[in-house]
């Protein structure tokens, strides 16, 4: 196993937002988190990815205890994340966006004071093969806050990318996406698949069931099931809990 | 991208004939001030209300070196520079670890803090009266008590720190503390420890800081009390924020603006910081960029 968390809890104050969970995700596989709103999803990524420490349990990232890690060393580790609200640098542009997570784990930071930015041909490569695998290298140089909500999203992966991580924790990448944009974005997670270990939080059901190899379902903090994608469509559990009278 | 540094080189040559070279130096001693607080303010988007903690604590170490022990000069700017940083470090280092309305209000308290230490310890500073008979040695024979050499001096110190400073916010160092500005959460996740890099660039402004404060201290040869003040403070981002707080070169033209008015005004109007004040109205409310900005505007305008 890649990335496990175990018995991992987070209480805020009498809420229990996650509640002893044990996830486990195999290297090389996209796992994928569903759950009802308010299930605790986003709490555990940001509990993998740094943002504060668990109340209890453990993560444990390629055989080593990463529990209580802030978040600006995980990227170092290899793990990257995307938010769920779009969360990118506004007035600079495309190419400098990415280019900011691709210098954080670059080879060495020789020359942070006073070499040129421009002269990291490695950093540069990176930062454009990003732009790249995201189809926004020909705005490589527009303002972020200047394009599409569509395209923000984009760049919010090509963000993570950057970082060159092992695993990619893809936090509903198709959030406010139209239909066309979704079936794109879509494309685009898919052709990430295997270059990446990816854990993927998502609400649209038909995402998680094409492209998923394994999915866990949280509901109010805790883990309720986990399987491929048919064994969670027939789990009766999960029908009552997430997906209602609707699949039903 | 010349454009400026002719404009600019033009003006260390031409400014002595045109103000007083005492004024013209300050004029230059000012914008090395601004451009260690604009590291800060317009690149970190940290506003420091207190600079002058390290430009006054520069300019009371190396002046009591100076007046007591007669060290010289570049001796004296060194030790400048690293009291500038070295308060700055510890300054920098509590002020961090807040953000907000509550990180601008330590700056302030602290400067207090520096002040009144200032104030009482009369002994030393001289108090309210200031701290007179700061000398200007001379260095490999070149005497500085002209002031002429001596505006040459400080004009070719302010080119090689906005030489430095235009390397510093060009690197990589330049862009992290940006994407702290625009976004210190995704910076962290990134992969940068945003506390330290906001201390970093303290320690940075805090040795132009300290720089200047020397460099004022000899060109005047007395430490005021001022020069450690919360007003002097204020006064680094007032000219900042006029000339534009968005640019490489905005915090030299602001100290430009700053120090011209109030030198030619003070003498002939008493009220001259209304006119400051209606400046400074103009620029938060229509010009947020400053006197750079304007330029762009006025320059699209007419040449192209």
């Amino acid at each position: 196993m890649l990335l496990e968390t175990k018995e991992i809890t987070k209480s805020f104050g009498a809420l229990t937002a996650v509640n002893g969970v044990c996830l486990a995700v195999e290297a090389g596989t996209l796992h994928s988190i569903i759950g009802p709103n308010g299930a605790g999803k986003t709490t555990l990524f940001n509990l993998l990815t740094g943002t504060f420490p668990p109340t209890s349990g453990r993560i444990i990232f390629d055989q080593r205890d990463i529990t209580g890690t802030p978040a600006n060393r995980i990227a170092h580790l290899g793990l990257a994340r995307s938010y769920q609200r779009t969360t990118v640098f506004p007035a600079f542009s495309l190419f400098d966006n990415v280019w900011v997570a691709a210098f954080a784990t670059g080879p060495s930071w020789k020359g942070l004071l006073w070499k040129s930015a421009n002269t990291y041909a490695e950093v540069a490569g990176r930062a454009r093969q990003a732009l790249a695998d995201v189809g926004l290298i020909d705005k490589s140089h527009q303002l972020a806050r200047e394009i599409s909500h569509g395209e923000q999203r984009q760049l919010e992966l090509a963000i993570a990318l950057a970082a060159a991580p092992r695993v990619l924790l893809l936090d509903e990448p198709a959030a406010g996406l139209s239909p066309e944009e979704t079936r794109r974005m879509v494309a685009l997670v898919r052709s990430l698949k295997g270059r990446y270990t990816i854990v993927l939080i998502e609400h649209k059901m038909d995402i998680i069931m094409s492209v998923s190899d394994r999915i866990s379902v949280m509901h109010f903090g805790s883990l309720i099931a986990e399987g491929t994608p048919g064994e969670i469509q027939k789990n009766p559990d999960v029908r009552r809990a997430y997906l209602g009278g609707v699949a039903a | 991208m010349k454009q400026p540094i002719v404009l600019l080189l033009a003006a260390v040559v031409l400014l002595p004939f045109v103000v007083r070279p005492a004024i013209a130096s300050e004029i230059w001693i000012f914008a090395i001030f601004g451009l260690g607080l604009n590291l800060l303010l317009g690149y970190t988007g940290l506003l420091s209300f207190g600079q002058s903690t390290f430009f006054g604590s520069a300019a009371y170490v190396a002046g009591w070196l100076l007046k007591h022990y007669g060290i010289n000069t570049l001796l004296a700017l060194g030790i400048g520079i690293g009291v500038g940083a070295a308060s700055a470090a510890v300054v920098g280092y509590l002020c961090v670890q807040r953000s907000g309305l509550y990180f601008i209000m330590l700056t302030f308290a602290l400067n207090q803090l520096f002040y009144f230490t200032a104030y009482q310890w009369t002994s030393v500073t001289g108090g309210e009266d200031g701290m007179p008979g700061v000398p200007r040695p001379a260095m490999l024979g070149i005497d500085f008590k002209d002031p002429l050499i001596y505006y040459a001096f400080v004009s070719a110190l302010f080119l090689i720190t906005l030489f430095l400073m235009k390397r510093i916010v060009e690197s990589p160092l330049g862009k992290i503390l940006q994407a702290i500005r625009e976004n210190e959460v995704r910076a962290e996740a990134v992969g940068y420890n945003a506390p330290r890099f906001k201390l970093l660039a303290f320690v940075i402004g805090g040795a132009f800081s300290g720089l200047a404060g020397v460099l004022y201290a000899m060109l005047f040869g007395i430490v005021p009390l001022e020069a450690i003040s919360f007003v002097f403070s204020g006064n680094v981002v007032f000219a900042t924020l006029i000339g534009g707080s968005g640019s490489l070169y905005g915090p030299v033209i602001g100290s430009f603006v700053f120090i011209w008015l109030s030198e030619s005004m003070s003498t002939v109007w008493a009220r001259w910081p209304l006119l400051l004040g209606v400046a400074f109205v103009i620029v938060v409310l229509f010009l947020r960029g400053g006197v750079v900005e304007a330029w762009h505007k006025v320059s699209l305008r007419f040449f192209k």
